[in-house]
């Protein structure tokens, strides 16, 4: 393993003094960018497409964050414990994502066409047969409801993290087990209902029963390699220096593996199923994303997203190497052209064009969702301080407390 | 694991006792009770319990071989499949039969790889449990092809006859597909028995045990090379199972996902059906473990806490499964295809409604019981609940794959499907079949991974006060 792997050995903290200005900086250039896009009206309709693929993107890191915690309870996981507390910050982003959704709710009778025939009442069948989810208040009900779960999960989820931290109660836990019971139902309804409403209703005629899972399987893989460069970060600058171990990393690479592998399972099922049965009420989805350069976009979703990932993470090595770093970043990249290849058909039928809003929008939202996460992250301890789990992640043995009143530390590491 | 320096300012708690974890066998039991307790089961006196279960799974097997001659002989005919339900109660039971063949070889291979010790306690029966699952779920498409002595054709051997199978056929890719995963996970479960069969060996007092026992353990000697190959080998057998794992009941979807049949041509197929299979899977592994660890004295190994893990896998995967349902119907709805929406009607409101209704009730309401500590520490009540995921899951592919035969496009081609005696005897044979294999298991191998086991054992942990290190000593 690499030096990362024990704190004794690791490297001395990077100078990241220049790197502290950039999320403000990207806020600066690409809400320049964005504003410039918001308000000339012939740019407008590429503003509001770049806009969601953007907010998509940053809303698959909030998601994937929040099911990693989700999971972390169900499973009464021990492993995750010392990263528990960024997957956490990472869910709370999800409040700063409705305020995000502002333009695209704004620009929504531009973006679906669905809204702007039942604002005609032009006779259309799909449209008709949908009516009673795609309608205009729905639209907009359904997306305050869904920012109003994610809000109270991952806070709430937070809330008791934190407070276990203060008093190291059992009830800390057994309050989040509780939330995550029911979160789980409620991370798979919403997800589901979020990306039925802002994704696969921008061609309201096409169906596909895989779509929740498949945007779910890109957010957690993209996810997953975000929280494992974010905590190799942290480790080598050292708030979580003392706490993650190898296992860590090697658990988050296995997960990546998993992911890249879960994502091209469900994204070949889909189109496979759609493709041997050629039923035209299904297939116009992927020819129109056979057309022009994104039959290339499909190609290098195909190769990027999968294959390249897959052979990398094969070596068990690897999970634990510096290459995770530029693998990290390539996720971040084939999640966008995943994103692209899903919403800009739409805007751009004849191919794949790569527009100055595009990366205006991305610069943005990468800079305001940095500076929050960041802010998140200073105002309140790296991991969990007193979870009852923490021993166990660490690899050490401690006589369990109903054997001795007075627990201490029994020995060294396994 | 590497090793940890623990940095002086980290303060270290023990958690609060009611959020200890029970360890993976109680009593801090030493290896040679394990050895003994394990093997007693292979090397006592046949129980009691043992001679009235193959006394009831044996006759069973035999009627299963009589009704196969007789279908042979006479034909499909005698079963109920009829116009326009071809795919009748065979193919339901193949599904249900390779859906429970898919929790081995997942506790095996994928829990393996995620490190999860506690696997240790029910791999090898679940094993043993998958192989001799996809054995029954063999026979269906073997007698449902009318002539089964040409079989053989399914396979591409060049130019005989000059016939190639239909590769463009969802039924051929079953083929490979169940033959491939059933040839490895039978590696996978002797390879992991090799240190364990050579225990029998040593341990056995005729020569007749100590030879095939001595067989089959390939020389075992225990030494550090053998340790070491046979992880190297395991990992990789792990590592080829676990795709198998899943790509076969992916592919026993696609037998209906690829057509365009109302209820039958769906996206999520693929991974609902792998969800699906993992569930009846644990649920038949609990059906089977919870009496075992009483009867063969094994509540110290098979501990409260494995079946409560199992209970969760089993309520992820339910919950999964009660995704996949709703999905289907919400798309149904929101396809607009009045096809698809009269085929969702249909299941829950149609002639087969008891049907649909039982599968929601056993596959998506029961698993929820298991979000209870008290449900999943009460072995009686999980084991009625395993049985009621093993019903409801025989129903999931019932409805699947009558309902939407027997009312398709064409209202003058309905119909509705009857089973013939036929088709219940040679069901309830291949509960002889497995039965009969399981017992045999049960008295000629070792239920649990010895070996295995000895390594999760509380005091296998060096630092443990019955470990081996000393405090504040090398480690």
């Amino acid at each position: 393993m690499s030096s990362h792997s024990n704190p004794s050995t690791a490297a001395t903290p990077l100078d990241l003094s220049k790197w502290r200005s950039l999320p403000t900086r990207l806020m600066l250039v690409g809400g320049i960018l964005s504003l410039i896009g918001l308000l000339v009206p012939s740019y407008r309709e590429q503003f509001s497409f770049s806009w969601l693929v953007s907010f998509m993107f940053f809303l698959s890191l909030c998601l994937g964050g929040w099911f990693m915690v989700l999971v972390h309870h169900l499973f009464d996981a021990s492993w995750s414990v010392p990263i528990r507390r960024v997957t956490e910050n990472l869910a709370c982003q999800v409040r700063w994502m409705a305020v995000l959704f502002v333009p695209i709710a704004l620009f929504a009778p531009r973006m679906y066409p669905w809204m702007e025939l039942s604002a005609n009442h032009t006779p259309d069948h799909a449209l008709h047969a949908k009516g009673a989810l795609l309608n205009i208040p729905t639209f907009y009900l359904a997306s305050i409801f869904c920012f109003a779960v994610w809000w109270y999960y991952t806070t709430k989820l937070r809330f008791w993290s934190l407070e276990q931290d203060r008093t190291g109660s059992a009830e800390c836990t057994n309050r989040m087990r509780m939330l995550a019971y029911f979160g789980v139902f409620a991370f798979a309804i919403t997800l589901t209902l979020g990306v039925i409403l802002w994704m696969k209703s921008l061609q309201h005629q096409w169906f596909s029963t895989m779509y929740g899972v498949y945007y779910f399987a890109g957010s957690v893989w993209l996810t997953i390699a975000t929280v494992y460069v974010i905590t190799l970060v942290l480790k080598r600058q050292g708030p979580l220096r003392e706490v993650v171990q190898e296992t860590q990393f090697y658990f988050l690479g296995s997960l990546l593996f998993a992911f890249t592998v879960f994502y091209a399972y469900i994204h070949f099922s889909q189109y496979f199923i759609i493709w041997n049965a050629n039923i035209p009420e299904e297939t116009f989805w992927y020819v129109l994303r056979e057309k022009g350069s994104w039959w290339q976009i499909g190609l290098l979703i195909v190769f990027g997203h999968f294959f390249l990932p897959f052979l990398t993470l094969l070596r068990i090595d690897v999970k634990l190497s510096w290459l995770m770093i530029p693998l990290g970043v390539w996720a971040w990249l084939m999640h966008y052209v995943d994103l692209q290849f899903n919403i800009m058909p739409i805007l751009h039928p004849d191919g794949f064009v790569l527009h100055w809003l595009d990366i205006g929008s991305f610069a943005f939202m990468a800079g305001f969702m940095a500076r929050n996460f960041m802010k998140d992250f200073a105002a309140y301890p790296a991991y969990p301080q007193k979870d009852p789990r923490f021993a166990e992640s660490m690899g050490v043995y401690v006589a369990p407390a109903s054997k001795t009143p007075a627990a201490k530390v029994a020995g060294g590491a396994r | 694991m590497s090793e940890v320096a623990i940095p002086p300012t980290l303060k270290i708690q023990a958690p609060p006792a009611e959020l200890e974890r029970e360890p993976l066998v109680l009593n801090e039991r030493p290896p040679g009770w394990i050895s003994d307790r394990i093997t007693s089961v292979v090397e006592g006196k046949a129980p009691r319990w043992w001679w009235i279960g193959l006394s009831i799974s044996v006759p069973l097997m035999v009627m299963l071989f009589c009704v196969l001659a007789y279908l042979i002989s006479t034909g499909v005919g005698i079963y109920g499949n009829n116009q326009p339900i071809m795919w009748g109660w065979p193919i339901v039971n193949f599904v249900w039969w390779i859906g429970i063949g898919h929790a081995g070889t997942l506790i095996s291979a994928i829990l393996f790889l995620l490190r999860q010790k506690w696997r240790t306690a029910v791999n090898r029966a679940a094993e043993a449990m998958t192989i001799f699952a996809v054995m029954c779920a063999g026979i269906f498409p073997l007698i449902h092809i009318g002539r089964a002595w040409l079989g053989w054709w399914l396979f591409p051997i060049p130019n005989a006859n000059s016939i190639w199978p239909q590769f463009r056929s969802p039924l051929m890719w079953d083929v490979f597909a169940v033959s491939t995963y059933f040839t490895v996970s039978l590696l996978f479960w002797y390879v992991g028995l090799v240190p364990d069969l050579a225990v029998m060996r040593d341990r056995s007092k005729t020569k007749i045990r100590k030879f095939l026992y001595g067989l089959f353990a390939l020389g075992w000697t225990g030494s550090n090379r053998h340790w070491s190959n046979y992880e190297k080998a395991y990992l990789i057998l792990a590592g080829l199972s676990t795709p198998l794992v899943l790509s076969v009941h992916s592919i026993v979807s696609l037998d209906f996902a690829v057509s365009q049949l109302p209820g039958w041509h769906t996206t999520i197929f693929p991974p609902y059906f792998v969800a699906g299979a993992v569930f009846s899977g644990f649920g038949m592994v609990l059906t089977l473990l919870i009496p075992l660890r009483r009867l063969c004295n094994l509540e110290e190994v098979i501990t409260v806490r494995h079946i409560e893990l199992m209970c969760k896998v089993t309520l992820a995967v339910g919950s999964i499964v009660g995704y996949a349902y709703g999905m289907e119907v919400f798309i149904a709805w929101y396809s607009g295809s009045p096809y698809e929406k009269f085929a969702f009607w249909n299941r829950a409101f149609g002639p087969y409604w008891w049907g649909y209704w039982t599968m929601i009730i056993c596959n998506v309401v029961v698993p929820q019981f298991f979000w209870s500590k008290k449900v999943r520490t009460n072995m009686l009540v999980v084991w009625v609940l395993s049985i009621f995921v093993n019903i409801g899951m025989w129903f999931e592919r019932f409805e699947i794959v009558i309902t939407s035969l027997s009312r398709e496009f064409l209202p003058s081609n309905w119909g509705y499907f009857i089973p013939t005696i036929w088709d219940i005897l040679t069901f309830l044979g291949t509960f002889g079949l497995f039965f009969t294999l399981f017992l045999l298991f049960l008295r000629f191998l070792p239920m649990i991974a010895i070996s295995e086991v000895k390594g999760v054992t509380p005091q296998a942990d060096p630092h443990h006060p019955l470990g081996g290190a000393k405090p504040g000593g090398h480690h």
